[in-house]
C-alpha cells in the first residue's frame, strides 16, 4: 500500500503498469501468507521450532492445499490488478480506491486469516485423520460416513442422536419463544406509564452470561432444588403429590412418559421413539427463559413502528382485539418473524454452554449437542483427538443451519422482503 | 376528518361503559406485568439470597427462602480463593474487564472504518465484499473454532490475551449496523468539508464519527457484553488459571466446590453484577443495540 501512495505524483500512465504489478504481488503475498499460516501440517515443538523446520514440513505435506491456495491468490490478485490498472490515470478514483481498502484493510486481515483461512483449513482436513500431532493422510469421504455410522452401528449412534435432539431442541425453543416473545410485546406496546421500566426488569436476566445462568438453573434443578419445591407447593393445592424430579439426570423421554400408562414400553434401542428427555426438556426451559425478553424486544422496536391509524381503522370497523392482532399486527410483524424464527433456529442448533456446563451430554446422550460432540472429539476428552472427524461433523451442522434458515425464509417470507 | 368525528362520536355514545372495562383490563394488564417480571428475575433474587446460606441450607429440602444467618463471609471466601497459580477472583474479574474493554474499543475503531468505506466511498469490489461480509454471518462458529484454535497454537497465541482479542477485533454484524447507520447520516453535512478539499480521513473523523457517537456506543456496549459473555473461545485457547475469565473459572470453580453451592453462586453473582450495573446505567443502549439487529439484521 505504502509503495502506491508514493506513486501519486508521478505522471498517471507511467505508473500505471507498475501499480497493477505491485497490487497483483501484494495480494499474491498476503493470501500466500495466511495459506502458510493455516496450512494442514503437523504440531508440536519439533515442526514450530523455526520457520525453516515449518516450511519443510508444509512443503512435504501441504503441497496440494498450498496449491490451492496459490489459485485462488493469482485469480483474486489478477482482478485487482485489472481494477487498479483501470481506476489509476483518474485522481478521485485512484484516491478512493487506495483509501477505500485503507479503511478495509484491519477488517479484511483479520478475516481472511481467522475465518475464510481457517475455513479452507478446516474443510481440507475433514478428509484427512488429522490430529495435530502427526502429519495428516488423506482418506477420503470417510469422516463424513462415520457421522452418520450410528445409523447401522447402534453403539456409535452419538452424533446420530445428537442430530436428533437439536432438532427436537430447536423446534420446541424456537416455537414457544417466538410466541411468548410476541405476546409478551403486544401485552407491553399500549400506552401505559411504567413501560421503560417493565422493559428494563424483563430484559435484565437476558444481559448475564449464559455460564451464570447454568450453574443458577444447576442450583434450581437440583433434586432438593426450588423448582421441586415450587412444583410440590403447587400439587400440593390441587390436592396431589409431588415426586421430585433430579432435573438434570432424567433420561426419561417425553413420548415414552405419554406412552408407560398406557402400558406400552418402549425398548432402549430404540431410543429415538422417546422424544426429548426430561433433562433436554429441561435445558429447554432454561434456554427460552433467556431468550425470550431479548426476542420480545426486537419486536417492540418493530411494534413501535406501526401506524396505530391502522388499529383506529379497524377499531371503527368492528374488529375485536383478537382480530386486529390476526390481521394487522402478526402480518406486519412477518419480517421480524423471521428474523426471530432464524436468529433461534442458528442459535438452537449450536448449543454448547449449558451441555458443556450442566450436562456433559448425558444421561444415556438425551443431552448430547452437535457442537458438544465436535469439541469433544477435536480435543480429545473421549478417546483420541479426532480433528478431522470433528470438522467433518462441523460441516455437517453448518449445511443443516444453512438448509433450515433456508427453509424458513422461503415459507414465512412468501410476500415479505427481509433485505 | 371522517374518521376521526366517527372515533369522537363513539367515544362520546358510551360514556359509562369504557371506564369501568378500562380500569380492569388496565388493572389486569399490570398484575400480570407485574407476574412475568417477578417469575423473570426469581432465580436472580433466589441466588443473591443463597449466597449467604450455609452448605447445608442451600441444598436443604424444603428450602427455606431466608439463611437462618445471613453468612456475608461466604463473599469474603470466594473473593480471597486461591486456586493456585494465580488464579484468584479479583485477578479473574481483572482479565474479563480487561478483555471486554480492549475487544470492545478495537472493534467500535476497526469497524467504524471498515463501515465508512462500505458507506461513503465508492471503489471497485465494494459491494463484493460486502456480500462477502454478509455471507460470513452465516457460518456457525462450530467450523471455525476448531481450525482456529490449530492456528492460535501454530502462531504461539494459545494461553495469551492475543488470542481472543485479535480474532474479536472485528465483527461483521457491527460493520453491518453502522453501515446502515452512516448510509442514514445525510450528505449534504459533509459537502462544505469536500469543497474544503477535506480527505476522507478528515469526513470520516470529524464529521461522521461525531453524529454517529449513539451507534458506536450501542456496538460498543453490545460487544462489551458479547466479550463479557463469551465462553466457548476463553474455555479453548485460555488454560493458565492467571489467565482465565471469570466463566471460565466459574466453570472450574463449580467442579472444585461441587457441595458448596452457596460459594458457587458467589461467583456467579460477582460474575453477574458488574454486567447488571452496566446495564442499568447504559439500559437505552442495551435495548436499542437489540432492536438494531431485529429492524436491519
Amino acid at each position: 500500500m505504502t509503495t502506491i501512495t508514493k506513486m501519486e505524483g508521478k505522471p498517471a500512465q507511467s505508473g500505471r503498469m507498475l501499480a497493477a504489478i505491485v497490487t497483483f504481488l501484494l495480494i499474491f503475498i498476503v493470501l500466500m501468507a495466511i495459506g502458510l499460516m493455516n496450512a494442514p501440517t503437523m504440531g508440536g515443538p519439533k515442526v514450530m521450532a523455526s520457520a525453516a523446520t515449518y516450511l519443510a514440513e508444509v512443503q512435504r505435506t501441504a503441497l496440494p492445499f498450498m496449491g490451492a491456495v496459490a489459485i485462488l491468490a493469482i485469480v483474486l490478485g489478477l482482478v485487482y490488478a485489472r481494477a487498479v490498472y483501470r481506476v489509476w490515470p483518474n485522481h478521485r478514483r485512484r484516491q478512493n480506491m487506495i483509501m477505500g481498502y485503507l479503511f478495509l484493510s484491519p477488517y479484511l486481515l483479520i478475516t481472511l486469516t481467522f475465518t475464510v483461512g481457517v475455513i479452507l483449513f478446516a474443510f481440507y482436513i475433514s478428509f484427512t485423520n488429522y490430529d495435530i500431532f502427526t502429519s495428516p493422510q488423506w482418506t477420503g469421504l470417510s469422516n463424513y460416513a462415520k457421522a452418520f455410522r450410528g445409523f447401522s452401528d447402534p453403539t456409535q449412534k452419538d452424533f446420530i442422536q445428537s442430530l436428533y435432539n437439536v432438532f427436537w431442541y430447536s423446534f420446541i425453543v424456537v416455537t414457544v419463544q417466538t410466541s411468548l416473545a410476541i405476546l409478551l410485546a403486544v401485552l407491553l406496546n399500549t400506552p401505559m406509564k411504567a413501560k421503560q421500566f417493565f422493559r428494563t426488569i424483563f430484559y435484565a436476566p437476558s444481559v448475564t452470561s449464559s455460564v451464570v445462568i447454568t450453574l443458577i438453573f444447576m442450583w434450581l434443578y437440583l433434586k432438593t432444588g426450588f423448582i421441586n419445591f415450587f412444583l410440590a407447593k403447587f400439587f400440593a393445592v390441587l390436592g396431589m403429590h409431588w415426586q421430585n424430579i433430579n432435573w438434570l439426570n432424567d433420561p426419561r423421554g417425553l413420548i415414552q412418559l405419554i406412552v408407560t400408562p398406557f402400558g406400552v414400553h418402549i425398548p432402549s434401542a430404540q431410543w429415538y421413539l422417546k422424544g426429548p428427555s426430561i433433562t433436554w426438556m429441561a435445558v429447554m426451559f432454561q434456554n427460552i427463559f433467556t431468550t425470550v425478553p431479548t426476542f420480545m424486544l426486537m419486536f417492540l422496536a418493530a411494534l413501535q413502528d406501526v401506524n396505530p391509524a391502522l388499529y383506529e381503522a379497524a377499531a371503527i370497523d368492528g374488529a375485536n382485539g383478537w382480530q386486529q392482532f390476526r390481521k394487522i399486527t402478526l402480518p406486519l410483524l412477518r419480517p421480524i418473524i423471521l428474523l426471530v424464527v432464524v436468529l433461534g433456529t442458528i442459535g438452537t442448533f449450536q448449543t454448547f454452554d449449558q451441555v458443556y456446563l450442566a450436562t456433559k451430554g448425558g444421561p444415556l446422550g438425551t443431552s448430547l449437542t452437535p457442537a458438544y460432540i465436535i469439541f469433544r472429539e477435536a480435543l480429545g476428552y473421549q478417546g483420541p483427538i479426532q480433528m478431522g472427524y470433528a470438522a467433518a461433523m462441523a460441516f455437517i451442522l453448518a449445511v443443516l443451519i444453512f438448509i433450515f434458515s433456508y427453509i424458513q425464509r422461503r415459507y414465512i417470507s412468501n410476500e415479505t422482503q427481509l433485505y | 376528518m371522517a374518521v376521526k368525528t366517527e372515533t369522537l362520536k363513539q367515544v362520546g355514545t358510551q360514556p359509562r361503559q369504557k371506564p369501568l372495562s378500562y380500569t380492569v383490563g388496565k388493572i389486569l394488564r399490570y398484575v400480570l406485568l407485574i407476574a412475568i417480571g417477578l417469575i423473570l428475575i426469581m432465580p436472580f433474587i433466589l441466588t443473591a439470597i443463597g449466597t449467604f446460606k450455609t452448605d447445608a441450607e442451600i441444598t436443604a429440602f424444603p428450602p427455606k427462602f431466608l439463611p437462618g444467618i445471613w453468612h456475608v463471609e461466604n463473599w469474603v471466601k470466594v473473593w480471597t480463593t486461591d486456586i493456585g497459580q494465580g488464579g484468584t477472583f479479583p485477578r479473574w474479574l481483572f482479565n474479563t474487564a480487561f478483555l471486554a474493554v480492549t475487544i470492545a474499543t478495537l472493534e467500535v475503531i476497526f469497524c467504524s472504518m471498515a463501515a465508512y468505506a462500505f458507506a461513503r466511498i465508492e471503489f471497485p469490489g465494494r459491494d463484493a465484499v460486502f456480500a462477502f461480509m454478509l455471507g460470513t454471518l452465516m457460518i456457525p462458529s462450530a467450523v471455525t473454532i476448531i481450525p482456529a484454535y490449530v492456528l492460535m497454537t501454530k502462531l504461539h497465541l494459545i494461553n495469551t490475551f492475543w488470542s481472543l482479542i485479535i480474532p474479536g477485533a472485528v465483527n461483521a454484524g457491527s460493520i453491518f449496523i453502522l453501515t446502515q447507520f452512516f448510509k442514514a447520516i445525510p450528505k449534504d453535512l459533509e459537502e462544505a468539508a469536500v469543497i474544503d478539499g477535506a480527505t476522507n480521513m478528515e469526513i470520516y473523523r470529524n464529521v461522521i464519527l461525531p453524529l454517529a457517537r449513539p451507534a458506536l456506543l450501542t456496538v460498543f456496549i453490545l460487544q462489551f457484553q458479547a466479550a463479557w459473555n463469551n465462553f466457548m473461545q476463553p474455555l479453548l485457547y485460555l488454560n493458565t488459571p492467571n489467565k482465565y475469565v471469570l466463566n471460565v473459572a466459574l466453570s472450574i470453580f463449580q467442579q472444585q466446590f461441587k457441595a458448596q453451592w452457596n460459594l458457587t453462586l458467589v461467583g456467579a453473582m460477582v460474575n453477574a453484577i458488574p454486567i447488571l450495573i452496566l446495564f442499568f446505567i447504559f439500559s437505552k443502549y442495551f435495548q436499542e443495540g437489540v432492536a438494531y439487529t431485529g429492524i436491519k439484521g
